[in-house]
């Protein structure tokens, strides 16, 4: 009896949502039906001055920030958002069940569009991923281990991730961002110069301006050569052996 | 391949020609290296490396087990606990004096390495033919690196032996050592060293050039003589107490003769005996200068001998006797209140 009449104020509960729901709605659809024409002719002109103090500012600092990213973790806007925490701190993924996917979303910003919910440095188009601005840097690295913290922690999207790994690397790499340096023994190795390998070795021997190879140059060659090679090719050859020996031998050969 | 086969006909041509002038090559190298300079009396000069050069620095260096096993930012473990009597604890704290020494060991100083410029053949035939260099390495596996031959074929035919740069990124790609990068990390650089001195980094960027260069090398000995000179500029002698790196630095100050600030700073931190050990390396370096002949003549001990380099060699005399004064002056003051309260007792 009782299950029954719970189970009967339930359904009476769900249909009042409902119709409560349809009340909201109708008028929504109703304008929606209305001005189902071109919306640009049923919708009003949005009163806008034409440059106030504002827009001035808010152009101004975007453009500052670009160039000096460093100087958007000093200002007041910041601290008003973030105050003392880091950046991520107040940011929560949403995800089905209690355990996250290990990786987070690839990218938060495709071309012009944002998705829902982006991650705590595309949120803030002021933040910018600098190998400059250490600050920042250091709030996603634990600050007992010097490890940076995994993505699914601090809740950036992947593409962020890897600029912040480029951009912590850079900042030690430049000297800006202390770490842990690895401790190497001493090796007490033989430092001398003696050895062929390092040490002086003269150049060989070379007269003036003789070539490197002797075959660089043309070389007269041997007697028994040029008898012999004439020998083969006698029936071949045109003049008379005898008569002109010297200028033929030495206009057939090359230079 | 055809390179190195010319490399060794051209090198093994010399090595008979020149076999003489290799065994004198040998004998320098047999020495320490350090600054070989041979004084014409024949007294040759303290070297790095003498033990008497390493006990007064390594007495000057100090022993603070708190600052060698400072803790380091790492992966955290669980901590252990262990229970120990006292033996073992006093056997556990000469270990940890054991361990620190080790750690204390002080890297080598040398000269800067001659450059390599040897041409070892003049191939004309082959110029023009390709658009790179190209490098040949030796990639024996039980050689000495020092004996390695690494030669460079550059486009216009000329075979070269590599420079030392070419040789230690070729090494280094290889026979990778741990730590060490193939192009040298822009932390070297002046800009960069200049931010690095700081945040007053002076430990971690030696040890950073230890990792990444050779001692002998051209940038390991501008990076430290850029260090060395910064903190004396600056008095920040403290930081490198206690570790490896501060006998390189009072070896360096001591051959340049300016030791004064590092005097005074010691004075001021009531180090009064390697203040003494520091004038006494000083006067084993520089024999024939004024504040040796002064104590030789008058045989001064302690802090007489301070006193004398005070009135004689130093640049900053005054400095030096002001810092001498107050030291007395508390060490007097500190006296007569012990007086005072045996008195009273």
């Amino acid at each position: 009896m009782a299950a029954a009449a719970l189970a009967a104020s339930g359904w009476r509960r769900l249909r009042l949502q409902l119709l409560q729901l349809q009340l909201r709605v109708a008028p929504l659809v109703a304008r929606a039906l209305l001005s189902a024409g071109p919306q640009w002719r049923t919708r009003q002109p949005i009163p806008q001055p034409f440059s106030t103090a504002a827009d001035q500012a808010t152009f101004d600092t975007i453009s500052r920030f670009k160039e000096r990213p460093w100087e958007y973790l000093e200002s007041e806007e910041y601290i008003e958002r973030y105050g003392s925490q880091p950046v991520w701190a107040d940011y929560r993924r949403n995800h089905k069940g209690a355990i996250p996917p290990q990786k987070t979303r690839k990218t938060c910003i495709r071309g012009d569009k944002i998705s829902g919910n982006p991650c705590p440095i595309c949120r803030d188009p002021k933040i910018e991923v600098d190998h400059r601005n250490v600050k920042l840097l250091e709030q996603f690295i634990c600050s007992h281990t010097g490890i940076p913290y995994h993505p699914t922690r601090t809740g950036v999207c992947m593409k962020q991730f890897k600029k912040l790994t480029t951009a912590i690397q850079d900042a030690k790499d430049n000297g800006l961002l202390r770490f842990a340096v690895p401790r190497v023994e001493v090796r007490l190795e033989d430092y001398c110069g003696s050895h062929a390998a390092v040490g002086k070795t003269p150049p060989p021997a070379r007269v003036g301006d003789e070539p490197w190879y002797s075959w660089y140059q043309w070389q007269q060659p041997p007697e028994k050569e040029i008898a012999r090679i004439r020998q083969m090719y006698k029936p071949f050859l045109k003049e008379t052996p005898t008569a002109a020996a010297a200028p033929s031998e030495t206009a057939g050969l090359p230079k | 391949m055809a390179a190195l086969r010319t490399t060794r006909r051209v090198v093994q041509r010399a090595r008979l020609a020149a076999f003489v002038e290799r065994l004198c090559a040998r004998d320098v190298c047999s020495r320490s290296p350090g600054e070989p300079e041979v004084k014409a009396a024949g007294i040759s000069k303290p070297q790095f490396m003498d033990k008497e050069v390493q006990n007064i620095l390594g007495r000057i260096t100090g022993l603070n087990l708190e600052k060698v096993f400072k803790p380091m930012k790492q992966q955290l473990k669980p901590p252990q606990y262990k229970l120990l009597t006292d033996e073992q604890l006093d056997g556990a704290r000469h270990e940890a004096m054991e361990v620190a020494k080790e750690r204390l060991r002080m890297p080598p100083v040398l000269d800067e390495r001659e450059a390599i410029c040897d041409v070892l053949a003049e191939d004309k035939i082959l110029a023009g033919l390709e658009t790179a260099k190209y490098v040949f390495t030796d990639i024996t596996y039980d050689m000495p690196h020092r004996e390695r031959f690494i030669v460079v074929r550059e486009p216009n035919g000329v075979l070269r032996k590599a420079t030392w740069d070419e040789r230690d990124r070729m090494i280094q790609v290889y026979f990778p050592r741990d730590g060490r990068r193939i192009i040298p990390p822009p932390i070297f650089q002046d800009e960069n060293l200049l931010v690095v001195f700081a945040q007053e980094r002076f430990e971690d960027i030696l040890d950073l050039c230890l990792v990444q260069f050779e001692p002998n090398s051209a940038d390991y000995i501008r990076v430290h003589h850029q260090t060395y000179e910064y903190i004396d500029k600056h008095n920040k002698y403290d930081l490198l107490r206690s570790t490896r790196h501060f006998g390189g630095l009072v070896w360096y100050l001591s051959n340049r003769m300016r030791i004064d600030g590092l005097l005074i700073d010691m004075i001021q931190r009531d180090l009064m005996d390697d203040a003494v050990s520091v004038v006494q390396l000083y006067h084993m370096l520089h024999p024939e200068c004024q504040s040796a002949n002064e104590t030789n003549v008058q045989q001064a001990k302690g802090i007489e001998l301070i006193k004398v380099f005070s009135h004689t060699d130093s640049k900053k005399g005054s400095y030096l006797e002001l810092a001498l004064q107050v030291y007395q002056e508390a060490i007097s003051s500190s006296a007569d209140q012990d007086a005072q309260r045996k008195e009273q007792n």
